[in-house]
């Protein structure tokens, strides 16, 4: 079936290299290099389906003067081979040009998309934090495409240029008005059509907006859908729908003019070339000094420098889109973490015998089980951030005694796992998610799940391990994501587990088991519960209780609920009177 | 989860056509327009040809070219201004018609039936939201116009080249079996691949969002590596899905540019030997010849849109795929006789054979809370959905005064029972607009009351803009103990008899659940309410406690007889009280 293959590398690249960040030139120049060869490529073969479209008029005008007007049959022929053999040429140039340029395309975009990737993994919350998530998969859906299609028309651009330089040549050796006509018309033509771009570009940029308005909306429609068909409120919404959709319509209907202007003024501005050739050329026949052959020749070559003229267009506005573009790709590799790495880390110790939390006072010894009780779940999301060092600047916290900030951040997330109050769940099958190191024999994940009270999650899977966890993990309910993400903090079997309300959407039935099987499952290693629930905090070696930033009591559950109220009314919920 | 269907292509069709019916007056105005554009495009090789003609004569003046080319420049101009308004013409109606379509496919989609919606989960509608509808705006927008014109420019051009020298044109036609049979091979096997490529770009763009939003999960548990190959796998998918795709084209594009060119070489050879042979004139020869290579372009853009039409069509499919669900809810239904809910005897099932409620007989007394607990998986939330009168059960019947829930039309339902999930969601719009959804007639003063039921009055007004506050996906963002409380003043407004609230304080920070059920239990006085429980004060509070585990209600009274009883839920208190317990 297939008659050609392709010989190029596989992509994604694996020297993805480092890229040049200062200016958005400077990083679309970075790029360039990084794909010389194939852009090379393409501006030959650009070069050749240029050229060979425009020798072809040549060759019709050949076929003319030296065949059909004196009546010499062999010269027809010998013409004709000539258009045939140029049209070949053309169609093979053409084929190679159009995969060099797919190439340069997919090279610029998957290398940028890489590139944005790893950003985001190794910079921890940086890109988050600084520009919304929405954004970021638009770059990565627009702006990193619009990167690629500068790629794209690069080898037509120079085909453009030489074959424009080429006619002007031909035309310039027969009459010098006609060939500086071409020489001088093409550019200036060119910057004619400029202003028709400009009220172009902010019109769309309004419609651009209200159709993502509307996407939002009715995206948005779609994920509340089930709360709408519960309690009403659908011919409000269809409403809404409408009146945001007819403002997309007539932000469009407002394009439709500047862009139909830019079209037919695309027409008309290489009709203006062809005139004043086909008008000097004439002329020229009258006088004498032109066969009619060469007249249509010219007529050809005005009629085909529409195209260059064209290719120059569409250059000035995808590389004016792949510098914004740039921008924005910029934007997010610029984002950088607060947390940094220490200038010269040291080992990691050997035994852990505690971690301390200097501003709290909260401290974790070595095979202790201790929950944290604080006044709202953020503080206790605040302490699990200083203690796991997800926040940067000075912070007091030691690891035996040493700052944890002398230790690398590789070996501190490896041995200091925190799973935060709503951890992620990823796309992909359940095995990989609860192990995402490998070495995940089936026993050591059924343990987990076990102790995660999530075998019945399992049991209902078709495939077991091997089921497919959707995108987020949408298709399980809240209170199983957090069960499949306890299970999934033990198999990290880190020293110290610091868990963030790791129960907070299971029922009290699941929770009393996940609590009397914690001891057990994190047998001898730390482990740090922020939570308020008695059937946890009954389990436990010893409740730490935060009350305005310092840790004020401590001690076991039951004697907390008997001597601290303050404590009784968090934990119990019963009124202080 | 069983999908939505998608239309069959005897239902494209029909929707099609009845979309050409309604906008053929734009449709024809815009086709002439265009064809009128095509005529004067026609002009300039005909006056050439002439021009060619006089000249060989040897009887060309200096005043015949003037003429001539001024001849020439009216036709370019009139070109250029018939497609400015053809253009401008076709830009409107395609906004038109795609307006039409996606407003057409949100109201189908919220007259879905509530059993299809819960089935189908909000994958498959979000798809068809976001890139069905996006594939349609291209499609409309640019594809339909395009290949209608290039129809159009390609039939006159045809014409022109037949009423100059029909003996000529016929060379013309040498190509056109290499671009019938090419691009019919090309099709067949090119469209799957543009559809894989679609799906490349959607699967990689999930990828992203999953990992930019996920970045905390992903350092904390140093899934870096694992996230960054599973992008480079996306990106090796999308490779070779655009590979293919590039190969298809590699054996199609040579066949037909060569099929191009033949038809200039054939069409110059052979009129020029019929000009020798004095058949023709030079000029005849000459103006055929350059129609052709002006035919090249709208035959070139014929078959070059013709995948996106085809891939237009299968997202037209998916979209009105979705109208072809209907709800077989009755219209009308008995007046029940009282407020009384029985269940009696119910079983029900997902799959077939496996059922997860196992004869559920139970009778709620209007007025009175009844809590049921559980644990996960016990077919609670199941034999909730069923009182909520979502979805009828496989045997047995749920019936509010003697009338079967499931019988009822949706706005009767409404106005007897209300379920109340832990989904909770936040609409784009102001706080008083994701109220009135509930009772579009609401006052201000309704929504401020149904908010102060909740006790969300108070923060709801310390908003930066008060209750006129621009809240979700896009605007200020709630925390989900607040977006529950909205759902729940929702309530308050709907009015319902009934309420079942599964787990509807489960998301909530503990802190504050305590404190929203108090205040709720104050506004639902009178009201009968089945709280699928997740926290045991709850069921404290409650009237009766229904505890469900493996399908069927094991234990049933009120908070003291149960604890009396000393069965699993009395076990189970006691831990939660931190009393001694004999339980392990």
């Amino acid at each position: 079936m297939t008659l050609l293959t392709l010989p190029y590398r596989e992509l994604p690249a694996t020297d993805i290299g480092t890229p040049n960040l200062s200016s958005p030139l400077r990083y679309l120049v970075w790029l360039g290099r990084k794909q010389i060869l194939i852009l090379s490529g393409a501006v030959v073969f650009g070069m050749g389906w240029m050229l060979s479209q425009a020798l072809l008029w040549a060759a019709v005008g050949g076929a003319i003067d030296h065949g059909i007007t004196p009546r010499n049959p062999t010269a027809l022929w010998h013409w004709v081979e000539i258009v045939l053999i140029l049209g070949i040429v053309q169609g093979l140039c053409g084929a190679m040009r159009h995969q060099l340029a797919v190439a340069n395309w997919m090279t610029a975009t998957y290398r940028s998309i890489q590139l944005i990737g790893r950003h985001i993994t190794a910079s921890g919350t940086a890109v988050i934090d600084e520009i919304p998530a929405g954004d970021v998969v638009n770059t990565v859906g627009a702006d990193v495409m619009r990167i690629g299609g500068a790629f794209d028309v690069v080898g037509r651009l120079v085909g453009a240029l030489v074959s424009w330089i080429v006619v002007s040549i031909i035309l310039l050796s027969t009459s010098l008005s006609l060939g500086l006509v071409v020489l001088l018309g093409v550019p200036l033509l060119a910057s004619l059509t400029t202003p028709l771009m400009k009220p172009l570009h902010s019109t769309q940029a309004t419609q651009r907006e209200a159709a993502g308005r509307l996407a939002a909306l009715g995206a948005d429609t779609v994920a509340g859908l089930r709360i709408l068909r519960g309690v009403g409120g659908e011919e409000v919404f269809l409403a809404n729908y409408k009146e945001q959709s007819n403002l997309v319509r007539v932000a469009g209907n407002r394009i439709a003019g500047p862009q139909a202007a830019l079209e037919s003024g695309q027409l008309l501005l290489p009709a203006l070339l062809v005139a004043v050739v086909t008008f000097l050329g004439a002329r020229d026949i009258v006088a004498g000094r032109l066969q009619p052959g060469q007249l249509v020749a010219f007529f050809g070559y005005a009629t085909f420098l529409t195209t260059p003229l064209r290719t120059v267009i569409e250059y000035i506005i995808s590389s004016t889109r792949a510098l914004v573009g740039a921008k924005k790709v910029l934007r997010i590799l610029n984002a950088t973490s607060a947390v940094e790495e220490p200038s010269e880390a040291l080992a990691w110790p050997e035994h852990i015998t505690s971690l301390h939390d200097g501003l709290t006072g909260v401290t974790l010894h070595r095979g202790q089980l201790t929950a944290l009780v604080t006044e709202t779940p953020a503080e206790a999301a605040e302490i699990a951030n200083r203690l796991g060092r997800f926040v940067g600047g000075k912070n007091d916290v030691r690891l035996n005694d040493i700052p944890l900030a002398h230790f690398s951040l590789a070996d501190t997330r490896r041995h200091i796992v925190v799973s935060e109050v709503e951890p992620r769940l990823f796309t992909g099958d359940l095995r990989s998610e609860l192990a995402p190191r490998g070495a995940g024999d089936d026993e050591r994940l059924i343990t987990a799940m076990a102790a995660a009270s999530a075998l019945d999650i399992l049991d209902a899977l078709d495939q077991g391990f091997d089921s497919t966890v959707e995108e987020r993990g949408r298709s399980f309910s809240g209170g199983q994501r957090q069960r499949i993400a306890l299970a999934r903090a033990y198999l990290t079997e880190a020293d110290i587990l610091i868990l963030v309300e790791p129960t907070s959407a299971v029922d009290s039935h699941t929770e009393s088991r996940i609590a009397s099987r914690m001891l057990s499952i994190r047998d001898q290693r730390s482990t740090l519960i922020a939570t308020t629930s008695p059937l946890i905090l009954e389990k436990v070696d010893v409740v730490l209780v935060v009350r305005d930033g310092r840790v004020s009591d401590q001690g076991a559950h039951r004697d907390l609920a008997r001597t601290n109220a303050w404590y009784r009314s968090v934990v119990l919920r019963e009124e202080d009177e | 989860m069983s999908s939505l269907p998608i239309a069959s292509r005897k239902d494209v069709v029909l929707h099609a056509r009845v979309l050409v019916r309604r906008h053929r007056h734009s449709l024809v105005t815009m086709l002439l327009l265009y064809a009128l554009a095509a005529v004067a495009a026609l002009f300039g090789p005909w006056i050439l040809g002439n021009l060619i003609n006089r000249a060989t004569a040897g009887h060309l003046s200096n005043h015949e070219v003037t003429v001539t080319v001024l001849e020439l420049l009216s036709a370019s101009l009139l070109y250029t201004l018939l497609t400015f308004f053809a253009r401008r013409k076709s830009y409107i109606l395609g906004e038109t018609v795609f307006a039409e379509l996606r407003e057409g496919f949100l109201a189908s989609i919220l007259t879905l039936p509530l059993v299809a919606v819960e089935r189908a989960g909000t994958g498959d509608l979000l798809s068809r939201t976001t890139n069905d509808v996006e594939a349609i705006s291209r499609t409309v927008r640019f594809a339909v116009p395009e290949w209608l014109v290039a129809l159009v420019q390609a039939g006159l051009t045809l014409g022109a080249m037949i009423l100059v020298s029909p003996l000529v044109a016929i060379a013309g036609l040498v190509s056109v079996p290499f671009l019938y049979f090419s691009t019919r091979w090309y099709l067949r096997y090119a469209t799957p691949g543009y559809m894989r490529e679609r799906i490349s770009y959607a699967t990689l763009s999930g990828t992203v969002a999953e990992t930019v939003e996920g970045s905390r999960t992903i350092d904390a548990l140093q899934l870096a590596s694992r996230q960054n190959d599973r992008l480079d796998g996306n990106i090796r998918e999308s490779f070779y899905a655009e590979m293919y795709t590039l190969l298809m084209r590699m054996n199609w594009f040579p066949i037909v540019e060569t099929a191009f060119s033949l038809a200039v070489a054939t069409t110059l050879g052979w009129g020029g030997w019929l000009a020798l042979h004095h058949h023709v004139s030079i000029g005849a020869a000459t103006a055929v010849t350059l129609y052709v290579v002006q035919l090249n372009d709208p035959l070139d853009r014929i078959i070059a849109w013709l995948d996106e039409l085809q891939m237009g069509a299968a997202s037209f499919a998916r979209l009105i795929g979705v109208s072809v669900v209907r709800d077989n809810r009755p219209t009308e239904s008995a007046e029940p006789l009282s407020e009384t809910i029985t269940v009696q005897d119910v079983r029900y099932a997902y799959r077939e054979g496996h059922d997860v409620l196992h004869g559920v007989t139970l009778t709620i007394r209007p007025g009175e809370r009844l809590a049921m607990v559980g644990p996960s998986g016990a077919g609670k939330s199941t034999l909730g959905r069923l009182i909520a009168g979502i979805d009828a059960p496989r045997s047995g019947s749920v019936e509010v005064g003697g009338v079967p829930l499931s019988s009822m039309p949706l706005h009767t339902l409404r106005q007897h029972v209300a379920l109340v999930t832990q989904e909770h969601h936040i609409f784009i719009g102001s706080v008083s607009d994701n109220l009135a959804l509930a009772k579009p007639s609401a006052s201000e003063a309704d929504i401020r009351d149904a908010l102060a039921a909740v006790d969300a009055l108070e923060w709801a007004e310390a908003l930066p803009e008060g209750l006129a506050t621009e809240l979700g996906s896009t605007g200020y963002a709630l925390s989900p103990a607040q977006a529950q409380q909205l759902a729940l003043a929702r309530l308050v407004l709907t009015n319902p008899h009934t309420l079942v609230l599964d787990e509807a304080t489960a998301l909530l920070d503990p802190r504050a659940a305590r404190h929203l059920e108090r205040s709720l239990s104050a506004v639902l006085t009178g009201r009968t309410v089945i709280a699928i429980a997740h926290r045991l004060h709850t069921a404290h509070d409650a009237d009766r406690v229904a505890v469900v585990n493996e399908g069927v209600v094991s234990e049933l009274g009120t908070h003291d007889e149960l604890i009396a009883l000393n069965g699993e839920y009395a076990a189970l208190w006691r831990s939660w009280r931190n009393e001694h317990t004999d339980r392990s």
